[in-house]
């Protein structure tokens, strides 16, 4: 015969049991409410296939992506920034405006030595916010896109791929500084 | 008295090092920057662009939101990704919180990653005038930043007012001379067309830290006074030293008056068709 006491713990123990299902999934909405504002580092860029070229492709896994400086060794470009500088002044066309500031490219190179996922942020004087007329940030754009030197940097298990940026300091419509 | 000198050799440290020592706060009264500064410190271990550094400065901001410290370190990733509108908007917060610490940092960064000459000349001027011992040197230690102001005026067209305060800085006894400074003073006196003190200069230069760079310059001098066998000379070694790594250096971004290997080769091909 089973008695009623018998039968009670089992039941005591799916009580248990969905009880402790209920604050996982509490917990689980709570942290998911949580989840942090940052990607894995500062300035990390997301693929998006909206504005990304899909020939462009890692060698190796994100999490082995690294910033320029990392290496100690400066900027690695063929040529070196005076190459970087006399291609801009190539092909940079000045327009005669009134608007002045930074424009920073952002972008990363791959264990090839090619560049992708190029993404702008622009300010004026003041390190604010601001959008430059399209004739000067198209030729920017297009002129980092057409830098084809730069150098991969071997690291020790894996042919490292960074993050580069150049920082264009514009004043009124002419390009009178690159940077890093 | 033993616990005043315990107090003052806790600030002092704490003046002296780039990382506060959190028991300073504390021994100023200032439980809440205490509290905040405890917490910056779980960022240790992690890389200063990641996202658990980031969120520990965050954490110690929530607690005091005047902590200039936290707003510094937690801007230097931005700073070091080209972001410039996040770094200013935080190292602004800073300099408003602690303008004697923190002035320094904004002005030398506000030269070396922006080349914003004008906003370094005003933050070094600002923290010339509230403080008065040595206002000290830029981030990476490589210039005074009365030098690094020379500069800036150098580079906004007064070269004159650059040369004064290289001259003035120069002839402190107290000082000593940094890895680039004769080098600058001797591209200033170049340009202006003073061949004889620009020599001097890069002499001093080689004496003190040679370059590949005050090579090419005193090449482009003893041209200038017809010296074309030291010219030549002089180029050769530029480009030995520049091979051999021996030349201006930093690995974030490129410094004023820098040479580059393709400027020496092309000054060696005029020196040879100079001498033909």
């Amino acid at each position: 015969m089973i008695t009623e006491t018998a039968q009670s713990p089992p039941v005591i123990f799916v009580n248990a049991f969905l009880l402790l299902l209920l604050t996982a999934i509490l917990v689980n909405c709570s942290s998911e409410k949580k989840k942090s504002s940052y990607l894995r580092h500062v300035g990390d860029i997301e693929t998006d296939s909206k504005l990304d070229d899909p020939a462009f492709k890692l060698c190796n896994d994100e999490i082995f992506l690294k910033q320029y400086f990392n290496f100690s060794q400066g900027l690695q470009y063929e040529g070196e920034m005076l190459k970087i500088k006399e291609q801009f002044e190539l092909a940079y066309v000045p327009i005669e405006i009134n608007e002045s500031g930074w424009v920073r490219i952002r972008f990363v190179v791959n264990c090839r030595g090619e560049s992708g996922r190029f993404r702008m942020i622009s300010s004026d004087e003041h390190y604010e916010s601001r959008d430059f007329d399209a004739r000067i940030t198209d030729q920017l754009v297009g002129i980092t896109k057409s830098l084809d030197g730069w150098k991969p940097r071997p690291d020790s298990e894996n042919t490292a791929e960074y993050y580069q940026y150049l920082v264009f300091k514009i004043e009124n419509g002419d390009l009178i500084e690159i940077l890093p | 008295m033993k616990s005043f000198c315990f107090t003052f050799l806790i600030i002092f440290c704490w003046k002296a090092k780039a990382q506060p020592n959190c028991n300073a706060y504390l021994y100023q009264g200032d439980t809440l920057k205490y509290e905040a500064c405890l917490v910056s410190e779980k960022r240790a271990g992690y890389y200063q662009f990641t996202r658990e550094y980031q969120e520990a400065l965050d954490r110690a901001l929530a607690i005091d939101s005047t902590f200039a410290y936290a707003y510094k370190v937690k801007s230097t990733a931005y700073l070091k990704s080209g972001d410039f509108i996040t770094w200013k908007a935080l190292i602004d917060k800073a300099v408003k919180y602690d303008p004697e610490g923190e002035l320094f940092y904004r002005g030398w960064c506000r030269y070396q990653f922006f080349r914003d000459y004008e906003g370094a000349i005003a933050d070094i001027e600002l923290l010339d005038s509230l403080v008065d011992h040595d206002i000290g040197f830029g981030q990476n230690g490589d210039y005074h930043l009365e030098m690094t102001r020379a500069l800036c005026y150098k580079a906004i067209g007064q070269p004159e007012k650059a040369i004064s305060i290289i001259e003035k800085k120069l002839s402190d006894s107290t000082y000593f001379a940094s890895p680039y400074d004769y080098l600058h003073l001797g591209v200033l006196y170049l340009e202006k067309g003073a061949c004889g003190k620009a020599i001097e200069a890069f002499k001093r230069q080689e004496a003190e830290n040679d370059l590949a760079e005050n090579r090419y310059y005193i090449a482009l001098a003893y041209r200038e006074k017809d010296q074309l066998n030291l010219s030549r000379a002089n180029l050769e070694m530029a480009k030995n030293l520049y091979l051999d790594r021996s030349r201006m250096f930093e690995p974030y971004t490129e410094h004023m008056d820098k040479v580059y290997l393709k400027e020496i080769e092309e000054e060696i091909a005029k020196s040879i068709n100079l001498d033909e």
